[in-house]
């Protein structure tokens, strides 16, 4: 396959371009979705395809085709050469790549079974039969789905880089939606919109879906007759995958350089961060430690090598609560003059790589959330995303739970619905004083991060354990 | 097209009896160029050519996705297929396949537009930026679609869209513009900059004022994405069927001057004009003087809802997702948006909404922010810039009864938070809108 991918980008070279690298893809996915025991949806995917890009001056020209032919791979290289020197009309500064590691190597994800050998009986079996559970003790929705992916890659660079890898994802959830007069209550597990990580079926093994269809059925239609969360400012626990939101949204976004250097400005925005305050600027409080881990086994943002060929690795981010490290691509790296991090990602073969979260997670603390519940005296615990908000510099966000619990003189007491949360990045994470430890840190994946234009979805990760946040206004409501 | 002539001829050979398939093909090729900090970074295109096989056997039915590079030998994959079939449950709401009789042809050979040609259009919007930073894209699109199936149906449509959409940021502030149409040379990229450049300027130096109920001015671009949020969790039917949509037919639930309809034969309709079950589309109203009129149905969904089928299956999308609009027009009034200013006592101007996300689907309360351009006006003039504002508010209140107190003459396609091109609207004058929070939370 490398062989195919040194044509493209020797045409890109000879027309012209300064440096190209170029990846051929096949990818496959499965999406399976179960409605009130039913099979909603079952969808097979492939696609295979080559993007490349050049660099001439101070633009990326990108290219993608499905024709792998000779004469298209060269006309490809030819393209991109052509989309980026068109870019001369309205020209910036041209920029070097950071240098990294020249590498010819190969990747697997382990995993114990390929999701896509394993018999779809069992796996239509297993969402269809959460999902008439749900249904059949009361749910007035019932909805489950699974997705997996398999994806093989090829990357060379005209710097010499051959890279294989093949990224394998599982993942997925249920959720039991109650109906009410004029509202509806829903309660997700593992999380809203599912859990995702690298590896195969044994992921979803792991989930035990079955064990969670009574509660999460029974909260939702209990959510529907409980008390409205209070309005006011009080202390308030995060379950952990709530809490790894709140790090994407407003630590993991806010961290990449590219919408720092103002490149993402007109569409996800930029940053309430300056680089001149790397290093100085107070990002939270001593507890928050934040690394961006793209090594970690089993997270969803866990490969070997970027979409750049930059090897994976763990950046410090913050570090005791002040800022240190940024998202990095070769380009922004050299720009900013700080390390290439391998933190570029491109959505499949027909997109241009970008600065893409990794595993930016919270390292645990050590504490644990019964003892953060016990030393609560009046405070709200809430479970599970249902909406979220952020501005476009990452500063002023809103989230919204699926479920809520007063903590009152250290014990939970009552369930409360629509609970709602709201602040100030620095402020919030500046009022965060306890964390729950290594037994309660999990690796929360997101798989539905949209940025980029044309639109691009990544794949992020987001280990984080239960924490404390004090004096914080919850309870905000249209 | 041969892709599409050879595929079907082989498929149509293939398929045994008493086996029910439906194929459809997107053909297209995406072009964006992208600038930051008034220069261009990014330029890219991309050619595709994926395949949306369904079949249905023995009352099971399963999909299979994939780009023609990926297809290998036709007869394998409807061999296997076929034999994996039986692993699926019943499929008990499978629709059926759309008549021989609706077959559409409207495919055009249309060669995408030159690089050159949108680079050309980024230099005349940034230009008129003068000193200020200037960020956005303009792209251009041809695409394709191709449905066929063992009904005799055999469909096709072609849609050409450009789009340019920018900013400019000042020390203290951002302005944008966005425009749409049919074909990249008719874009006037200097008017659109212009807009955006007048915005920056007049938005510098923001102040912040405390968060309650507002009146409110909304631009195209914060309209367009209060209709695209009822238009996905309220119209579409499969919420409805789902029994998350806040809309009931026929009850009158907006205000009477709210009259949008869904167009794909209008003049400049930038979307296809079958759906992708095969079947031509129909001008239909959607909301007509306030009473909401027909849902965005599918196949499944007019089924299960026992309404007629409005034909609105989106290409590329799952069962699960339901049915779209997607040449929607909300009705012009007679209020220039000068008039519009001059009616407002105490109220702010809104030129886009930012991250608004569903707080519960059945309300359509909504929370977002506002962002490039906003202004306080008093006494029916602009009096100054203001900063960035949360808002908390139902969609569904904000177009209710008597809210409603204007509607602006000039429409355009408009930019939303699910994306542009579906909906053409103007400016609307609202009487109360909820802001919880300020620029300190």
């Amino acid at each position: 396959m490398f062989n195919e991918i040194n044509k493209s980008i020797d045409a890109a070279i000879s027309s012209g371009a300064q440096y190209a690298d170029a990846r051929i893809l096949i990818s496959k996915s499965r999406d399976i979705s179960s409605k009130d025991g039913e099979l909603e949806d079952f969808s097979n995917s492939e696609n295979m395809g080559l993007g490349i890009r050049a660099l001439v001056g101070s633009s990326w020209g990108f290219y993608a085709t499905y024709d792998l032919s000779d004469e298209s791979l060269k006309e490809a290289g030819k393209k991109a050469y052509l989309i980026a020197k068109a870019s001369s009309k309205v020209p910036g500064k041209d920029f070097p790549l950071a240098d990294v590691p020249i590498v010819k190597d190969e990747y697997v994800t382990p995993h114990e079974q390929n999701p896509f050998k394993v018999s779809t009986t069992d796996q239509i079996d297993l969402i269809v039969s959460s999902t008439h559970e749900m249904k059949k003790i009361g749910s007035s929705r019932a909805f489950g789905r699974l997705n997996f992916w398999d994806t093989e890659k090829w990357f060379a660079s005209s710097q010499g880089h051959e890279i294989y890898q093949n990224i394998i994802e599982s993942g997925g959830g249920i959720s039991s939606l109650s109906i009410g007069d004029g509202e509806t209550q829903i309660r997700s597990y593992p999380q809203s919109f599912g859990e995702y990580r690298t590896g195969g079926w044994e992921v979803i093994q792991s989930f035990k879906f079955l064990d969670h269809v009574e509660r999460i059925s029974e909260e939702s239609k209990r959510l529907l007759t409980s008390p409205q969360c209070p309005e006011g400012t009080r202390d308030l626990i995060l379950e952990g995958s709530q809490l790894a939101l709140q790090i994407h949204e407003s630590v993991g976004h806010a961290i990449e350089l590219d919408r720092i250097l103002g490149w993402e400005a007109a569409y996800a925005g930029t940053s309430h961060l300056e680089l001149s305050k790397l290093n100085e600027h107070k990002y939270g409080s001593p507890l928050m430690n934040v690394v961006a881990d793209a090594t970690l086994p089993g997270a969803l943002a866990t490969f070997k090598y970027d979409d750049e060929g930059t090897p994976a690795q763990r950046v410090d981010i913050v570090k005791e609560g002040i800022w240190t490290g940024v998202l990095t691509g070769r380009d922004s790296a050299a720009i900013a003059g700080v390390n290439p991090g391998g933190m570029v990602r491109a959505d499949g073969y027909g997109r241009l790589p970008m600065v893409r979260m990794t595993n930016v997670g919270l390292l645990p603390g050590d504490s644990s959330l019964d003892e953060i519940i016990s030393s609560t005296d009046d405070g709200v615990y809430m479970e599970t995303n249902r909406s979220w908000s952020i501005d476009d510099l990452r500063l002023n966000f809103q989230f919204g739970c699926e479920v809520g619990w007063l903590v009152k003189n250290g014990k939970i007491t009552d369930m409360v619905k629509n609970p709602t949360y709201t602040g100030i990045t620095p402020n919030f994470w500046g009022s965060m004083d306890m964390l729950a430890g290594e037994d309660e840190w999990v690796f929360w994946g997101t798989p539905n991060c949209g940025k980029g234009q044309p639109s691009q979805i990544g794949h992020t990760g987001h280990p984080a354990s239960p924490a404390r946040f004090k004096n914080v206004r919850i309870g905000v409501r249209g | 097209m041969k892709i599409w002539d050879n595929l079907i001829d082989d498929v149509g050979k293939l398929i045994p009896a008493g086996v029910e398939c439906e194929i459809k093909m997107i053909n297209s090729t995406e072009s964006l160029t992208r600038f930051a900090n008034s220069h261009i970074h990014q330029n890219v295109e991309e050619e595709l050519t994926d395949i949306f096989l369904t079949f249905h056997a023995d009352g099971k039915t399963t999909n299979l996705n994939l780009n023609i590079t990926s297809m290998g030998s036709i007869e394998d994959i409807i061999k296997k297929a076929l034999s994996e079939i039986g692993n699926n449950p019943k499929d008990s709401t499978w629709p059926g396949l759309t008549s021989k009789e609706n077959s559409f042809n409207g495919y055009k050979d249309i060669s995408p537009d030159d690089p050159d040609i949108r680079a050309q259009k980024v230099k005349e919007f940034i230009e008129e930026g003068q000193t200020y930073n200037g960020a956005g894209y303009c792209s251009s699109n041809v695409s394709n679609v191709f449905v066929w199936n063992t009904n005799g149906l055999n469909s096709s449509d072609t849609a050409t869209s450009a789009f340019l959409d920018g900013i400019f940021r000042s020390e203290t502030s951002a302005g944008s513009s966005h425009i749409g149409n049919q074909i990249l040379s008719d874009i006037d990229a200097q008017k659109v900059g212009q807009e955006a450049f007048s915005i920056t300027k007049e938005s510098q130096n923001p102040e912040d004022i405390d968060p309650g109920v507002y009146e409110v001015i909304l631009g195209p671009d914060a309209v367009s994405t209060i209709l695209v949020f009822l238009s996905v969790y309220g119209f579409n039917a499969k919420s409805k069927v789902d029994g998350t949509s806040p809309i009931e037919i026929n009850v009158e639930q907006f205000d009477e001057k709210i009259n949008l309809e869904d167009d794909p034969h209008k003049d400049g309709a930038l979307n296809f004009k079958i759906d992708a079950s095969g079947a031509p589309k129909k001008k239909i109203e959607i909301i007509t003087n306030g009473i909401p009129k027909n849902y965005f149905h599918t196949r499944r969904t007019s089924n299960e809802l026992n309404q007629s089928n409005t034909f609105h299956e989106m290409f590329g999308w799952g069962d699960s997702f339901g049915g779209l609009g997607t040449n929607l027009y909300l009705k012009p009034g007679d209020i220039s948006k000068e008039e519009m200013i001059s009616n407002v006592k105490k109220g702010i101007y809104i030129n886009e909404f930012w991250y608004c996300r569903v707080l519960d689907p059945i309300t359509q309360v909504v929370t977002g922010l506002n962002r490039n351009g906003s202004y306080l006006i008093e006494n029916g003039k602009v009096t100054k810039p203001v900063g960035r504002l949360r808002f908390t508010q139902s969609f569904m209140s904000s177009l209710g009864q008597g809210n409603v107190l204007g509607v602006g003459s000039d429409s355009r396609f408009a930019d939303s938070e699910f994306g542009e091109g579906i909906l053409n609207v103007p400016m609307l004058h609202l009487k109360e809108f909820n802001f919880t929070g300020g620029v300190s939370g």
